[in-house]
C-alpha cells in the first residue's frame, strides 16, 4: 500500500468580485487508464459529426467516472448539455471521443442553476466496458462548502440505525423522505462506481431505485453500507439488481464492492458479474 | 329524539370522510398523484357523467387478463369523423403517461367551449384517448413491480411473463431491435399482434379507419420521435414531420423551459422494431408521433409526484400543436 500523499493544493478561493467564469479550471483532474495511440483509420466528416447519441454516451461515462473518484456524495454531478464534441474510431471500432459538456448539481432540487463545464476524453473498447475516461471540471462547489456538506450528510447518516430494512427509495411515488436522501446520495455515488464499470459504447445506465438498506457498524467510524440497487440500462431497456457494499468516511477514498445480476433467462442461473474498487489516494493512473 | 338525530349525523358524517378519499367529481379529483387502476376507470366513468354530450367510453376489447381496454371518444357529432388516437400507459412503468393521459382527458373538457384551439379541433375532428393502455401491466406495477415494462402474458416453453406491446406491432416485427428471447424487456412476442392490448387497437384503428394522427406516450428521456424505429431510412413525409415535431417541441419548451430532443426513433433513441408508430405510418397516418415525457434519468420511470402536472402542462401544449396541424392539414 503506497504510502498517502496529500492532494495538489487547490487554487486559492476567487476573490468575491470575480465572476463565476473567471473561476481556475483544472481543479478536479482525473484520469483513467491510459488511451493506447496508434493510427486512427476514419474520422467523423466534419459535415456529419460524430452520432449526438455517441457524445453523450461519453459524457455519461465521463460523469459517472468522475463522481465516483471525487468521493464526495454531497457534490454529484449529472449531465446538463452536451456542448461541443468530436470522435475517432479505429480499425480495432475503438473509440475515442473528445467533448466538452456542462453539468448541473445532482443534490439540488430542480431549477438551481449552476453549470459547471467539463472538458473530457473518452475512449471505448469497441463494445466492452470499463471505458477509459480523462475529465477534467470546473468546481461546482466550493471546496470548504462541499466537506461541511459532506460531514453534515455523514451525521445525518449515523443517526439513521436500521430502521431501513424493506424500505425502497424512492417509494413507488417517486418521494424520498428528507430523512433518507443522504442514503440515496451515498448509494448513487457507490453506484456511479458500478455504471462507469459497465458503460460500455452501446450500454449506458441510471440508478432507478434502492432497496434493502443495511448500516453496519465500523470501529473507525466509517459508514458501511449494504443495499440493493436497480438499475436501469437503456437501449436494452433492462432492470439490473446489483448488490453493492460500500465503505464512506468525508475525504477518505470510497470503497465499494458489488456484484450485478445479469438476467436473461431464470434457468439461467449463471451471468453474474462482480467487482470491486478502492478510489485510489492520489489522482494517477491506475 | 334530538340525540338520535345527532347520532345519524355524526354516523353520515363519518362515512362521508370515509368515501372522502375517493373523487366524488373531476373537480375534486387530485391530478397530482399517482392512482391506482381503480380509480382511474372511476374518473373515466365520472368524466363520462359529467360530460355525456362530450365524451363517451368504448371498450375496444380485453387485456390478456381480463381487465376492460377502455377508450375515451371525445366527439361533438358527425359520423366517423377524421380522429386522432392517443395512447398512454403503454409501458406499465412509465406511470407520468398515465397520470398525464387523466390530466388531458380533464383539460379537453375544460377547454372546450372556452379555448379557440381546442374547439375548432373537436367541431371537426374526434380524439380517441386510451389513458392504460396496459392495465395488467400497470396492476402489476401496483401489487408486485414497480417496474414492470411489459403485457403479463404467458409464453408456452418460458417461465418468462410478458411481451413488449410496443415491439409487438406489424412493423418490422422481429427484425433487429426487438428481442427474441421472453425473458427480455424488450421480447417482441410470438408473432406480430400476439398481444391482445396490441391487437385490440390495431383492430380498432383499422375499423374505424379514418384516423389521421396516432400519438403513443412513453417515458422517460424527453423526446419526441416520429417514425421509423425499424430502419434508418428516412420516411417519405420526413420533411414534414420534422417541421410539425419542431414546432411542437418549441410550444412545449416556451412553458416551462424543458428540452427536449426530436427526430426519427432510429436516429434519435435506437432501433426498435414493432413499434406503434411505424405500424401506424404505414397504414397511411402521416401524423404518426411517439413522446418520451420527463425526465431524462435523475428520476427516471420513479418521477415525482410534484412533476405529474408540470409534465401533462408542457406536453399538452406539444399534442395542441400536432392536433392544430393536423385539422389544418387534412389530406
Amino acid at each position: 500500500m503506497q504510502p498517502r500523499r496529500p492532494p495538489p493544493p487547490a487554487p486559492g478561493p476567487p476573490r468575491p468580485a470575480a465572476p463565476l467564469l473567471a473561476l481556475p479550471l483544472l481543479l478536479l483532474a482525473v484520469q483513467g487508464a491510459a488511451a493506447p495511440t496508434g493510427p486512427e483509420a476514419a474520422e467523423w466528416r466534419p459535415d456529419t459529426g460524430p452520432p449526438h447519441g455517441l457524445l453523450r454516451q461519453a459524457a455519461r461515462a465521463a460523469l459517472h467516472f468522475l463522481n465516483f473518484r471525487a468521493g464526495s456524495p454531497s457534490a454529484l454531478r449529472v449531465l446538463a448539455a452536451v456542448q461541443e464534441g468530436r470522435a475517432r474510431i479505429n480499425a480495432k471500432k475503438e473509440c475515442t471521443v473528445d467533448l466538452v459538456f456542462t453539468t448541473e448539481h445532482y443534490n439540488s432540487e430542480e431549477g438551481e442553476e449552476r453549470l459547471g463545464k467539463c472538458s473530457a476524453r473518452v475512449f471505448f473498447r469497441n463494445q466492452k466496458p470499463r471505458p477509459a475516461v480523462n475529465v477534467t471540471c470546473a468546481r461546482l462547489m466550493e471546496k470548504t462548502k462541499r466537506q461541511q456538506e459532506d460531514y453534515r450528510l455523514y451525521k445525518q447518516m449515523k443517526q439513521l440505525r436500521n430502521p431501513l430494512d424493506g424500505v425502497s427509495i424512492p417509494d413507488s411515488h417517486g418521494h424520498i423522505d428528507p430523512s433518507l436522501r443522504p442514503v440515496w446520495e451515498l448509494a448513487f455515488l457507490g453506484s456511479s462506481y458500478v455504471m462507469w464499470e459497465k458503460t460500455t459504447r452501446f450500454l449506458h445506465y441510471y440508478m432507478a431505485q434502492l432497496s434493502g438498506v443495511k448500516q453496519w457498524e465500523t470501529n473507525d467510524g466509517a459508514i458501511d453500507f449494504d443495499y440493493t440497487v436497480l438499475l436501469h440500462e437503456f437501449s436494452t431497456q433492462e432492470i439490473i439488481p446489483c448488490r453493492i457494499h460500500l465503505v464512506w468516511s468525508p475525504g477518505k477514498p470510497l470503497t465499494v464492492k458489488y456484484h450485478c445480476q445479469e438476467l436473461l433467462a431464470p434457468e439461467d442461473a449463471s451471468g453474474t458479474e462482480e467487482g470491486s474498487a478502492v478510489a485510489p489516494t492520489e489522482l494517477s493512473n491506475f | 329524539m334530538i340525540e338520535d338525530v345527532q347520532s345519524l349525523l355524526d354516523e353520515e358524517q363519518e362515512q362521508m370522510l370515509a368515501f372522502q378519499a375517493r373523487a366524488s367529481s373531476t373537480d375534486n379529483f387530485n391530478y397530482a398523484t399517482y392512482h391506482s387502476l381503480e380509480e382511474i376507470y372511476d374518473f373515466i366513468d365520472l368524466l363520462v357523467a359529467e360530460n355525456p354530450k362530450l365524451v363517451s367510453k368504448l371498450q375496444i376489447g380485453s387485456s390478456y387478463e381480463g381487465r376492460p381496454l377502455y377508450v375515451l371518444k371525445f366527439s361533438t357529432g358527425g359520423k366517423n369523423r377524421p380522429a386522432i388516437w392517443i395512447d398512454t400507459g403503454i409501458h406499465s412503468r412509465e406511470w407520468v403517461t398515465q397520470a398525464s393521459g387523466v390530466w388531458f382527458a380533464k383539460k379537453i373538457v375544460q377547454d372546450y367551449g372556452r379555448d379557440p384551439a381546442i374547439t375548432a379541433v373537436l367541431d371537426s375532428l374526434d380524439i380517441f384517448l386510451e389513458i392504460v393502455t396496459n392495465p395488467d401491466g400497470f396492476a402489476y406495477t401496483h401489487s408486485t413491480n414497480r417496474l414492470w415494462r411489459k403485457t403479463r402474458s404467458h409464453t408456452s416453453g418460458s417461465l418468462c411473463v410478458g411481451a413488449d406491446p410496443n415491439r409487438n406491432w406489424d412493423a418490422g416485427f422481429g427484425l433487429a431491435g426487438a428481442s427474441s428471447s421472453p425473458c427480455s424487456e424488450t421480447y417482441h412476442g410470438k408473432s406480430a399482434n400476439s398481444e391482445v392490448e396490441v391487437k385490440s387497437i390495431v383492430d380498432f384503428v383499422k375499423d374505424h379507419g379514418n384516423i389521421k394522427a396516432f400519438i403513443s406516450i412513453h417515458s422517460y428521456s424527453q423526446l419526441l420521435l416520429y417514425p421509423y424505429g425499424y430502419k434508418k431510412a428516412a420516411v417519405a413525409d420526413q420533411k414534414e414531420l420534422d417541421e410539425v415535431a419542431k414546432s411542437a417541441v418549441a410550444a412545449l419548451t416556451s412553458l416551462y423551459g424543458t428540452k427536449f430532443q426530436y427526430g426519427s426513433i432510429y436516429t434519435t433513441i435506437y432501433q426498435a422494431s414493432g413499434s406503434s408508430i411505424d405500424w401506424a405510418y404505414n397504414q397511411g397516418i402521416k401524423y404518426s408521433f411517439s413522446f418520451e415525457l420527463r425526465d431524462t434519468g435523475r428520476n427516471g420511470f420513479l418521477l415525482p409526484a410534484s412533476q405529474i402536472i408540470p409534465t401533462a402542462e408542457e406536453t399538452w401544449l406539444a399534442l395542441q400543436t400536432i392536433l392544430e396541424y393536423t385539422l389544418n392539414h387534412p389530406y
